[in-house]
């Protein structure tokens, strides 16, 4: 701004300080008359008056100034010594744990599915230990429940709104998981909570094992139900644990059930394959043709050269893999898994296998 | 002579104006000069009549009452502003 022309500086302090009052009134001027041109134009457009309700509504809502109530005029803890009657057992409860009681009483809340599971895990392992050797296998096979399975399918089915969208979501789910699991291994068991790795049988463990991640957690001591590629435990640990129930010849990879049928030398190929894999450092799907070339030369070692490249793949899709060299095969897991029993009780020793592991890949 | 100056400074004060008006227009809406000025509006527009009111009618009767509300601490900021801005470029 060039100030040249104008002698500002030769005006003397009351000459600014006119020119500055005038200034200040003329902003004030645009001002007012700014919100004059807002208001006519609401005016003439029809909204000026929008915003505003009759007298009665306006009394309504007055702002409540008293003690004890807030500005709408309601009182705090009005509700929160009041009881209510539950539409679904019909009991009385506080007003303040009603929420949380619903939720348990429904089965609808996050927590109250996995406890559920879990009752009825506990409940069914107790049930089934007895009647699996009944000659209801019958029924077993028909129903897509075992026995002990359907009586609490039934309660907890009646104790749930049919109408929900999530109950009915929730149901097939369960439904479908159990009905695969029920077809691999006639016992039941929940997979939202963790397991308890001491009451399951051998054959239940097994099972358990090929499909679960199943590391067990240091600080409640139970299996992980989570997948096999769950990124919570790396495949190491999912060896060990495997090493650790099944015995460290045992083979408990997912495509262990499979394989038996088919060949029994493949599991332990596939053991090696596998911890090859990991000890390459990489669990996901390795070049299967350089991991199963390398299976191949050690299994020549120790045993028939079987190479099977269908499972090698089959056994790459998956994390992890039991632990153990190929000493003695599939035979010999089966044998050893009889006296897995002995081999529960122990304390957890993960690493003792792994060298030996090391040892045969060297 | 103080018109003649000041048109002057119009021209070259744009700034100056653009600025300010802004932040008077806010420091007003803030202190709540304005919805006093709204409700005195409502009370002309019901007094001459919601499909008469013109302009004029309501420049008339806002801008007095508008220049007496404005609250002291705002004119005296907006004030102190100008005469800083004033004395900045006076040399």
């Amino acid at each position: 701004m060039k100030m040249e022309d104008m002698s500002l500086s030769g005006l003397d302090n009351t000459k600014l300080e006119a020119l500055a009052q005038d200034i200040y009134s003329d902003l004030v001027e645009d001002a007012c008359l700014g919100l004059c041109f807002e208001v006519h134009r609401a005016v003439k457009q029809g909204y000026f008056f929008l915003d505003d309700t009759d007298q009665e509504s306006m009394k309504d809502f007055e702002i409540v100034d008293q003690p004890g109530v807030d500005i709408f005029g309601q009182v705090y803890n009005q509700w929160k010594n009041k009881e209510c009657v539950c539409p679904n057992c019909n009991r009385s409860i506080a007003a303040s744990r009603f929420a949380p009681h619903l939720e348990k009483c429904l089965g609808m809340g996050r927590n109250s599915s996995r406890i559920a599971n879990r009752r009825i895990a506990s409940s069914n392992n107790m049930n089934n230990k007895s009647e699996s050797d009944q000659e209801d296998n019958d029924d077993v096979n028909d129903n897509d429940w075992s026995y002990g399975s359907e009586k609490k399918a039934k309660k907890r089915k009646s104790d749930k709104n049919p109408n929900s969208p999530r109950r009915s979501k929730s149901v097939k789910h369960k439904n479908g998981e159990l009905s695969n699991s029920v077809n691999a291994d006639p016992y039941k068991y929940n997979y939202n909570t963790g397991i308890n790795y001491e009451t399951l049988g051998p054959d239940e463990l097994r099972s358990l094992l090929t499909t679960q991640c199943g590391v067990i957690s240091e600080h409640t001591k139970k299996m992980c139900t989570r997948s096999q590629r769950c990124p919570q435990h790396t495949d190491e640990q999912r060896r060990a644990v495997r090493v650790f129930l099944l015995g460290p010849s045992a083979s408990s990879l997912p495509d262990a059930d499979t394989m038996v049928e088919s060949d029994c030398y493949d599991a332990s190929d596939g053991q090696v394959l596998m911890s090859r894999l990991q000890w390459d450092g990489s669990s996901d799907i390795s070049p299967s043709d350089s991991a199963s070339s390398k299976a191949s030369t050690n299994n020549s070692d120790s045993k028939k050269p079987k190479k099977k490249k269908k499972t090698s793949l089959g056994l790459n899709s998956t994390g992890g893999g039991g632990g153990g060299s190929g000493s003695g095969g599939g035979s010999s897991s089966q044998t050893s898994l009889v006296g897995l029993s002995n081999r529960k009780k122990k304390p957890k020793l993960p690493v003792p296998p792994a060298p030996s592991i090391y040892d045969n890949l060297n | 002579k103080t018109d003649q100056l000041y048109g002057h400074y119009c021209s070259c004060l744009f700034w100056l104006n653009h600025r300010l008006k802004e932040l008077l227009r806010a420091k007003l809406t803030e202190c709540g000069w304005r919805d006093q000025l709204k409700a005195h509006c409502k009370d002309v527009i019901k007094e001459k009549g919601l499909e008469h009111v013109t302009v004029e009618d309501l420049v008339v009767e806002i801008t007095p009452k508008g220049r007496v509300l404005v609250p002291d601490s705002v004119k005296k900021e907006l004030l102190q502003r100008i005469r800083a801005f004033l004395a900045q470029h006076a040399t």
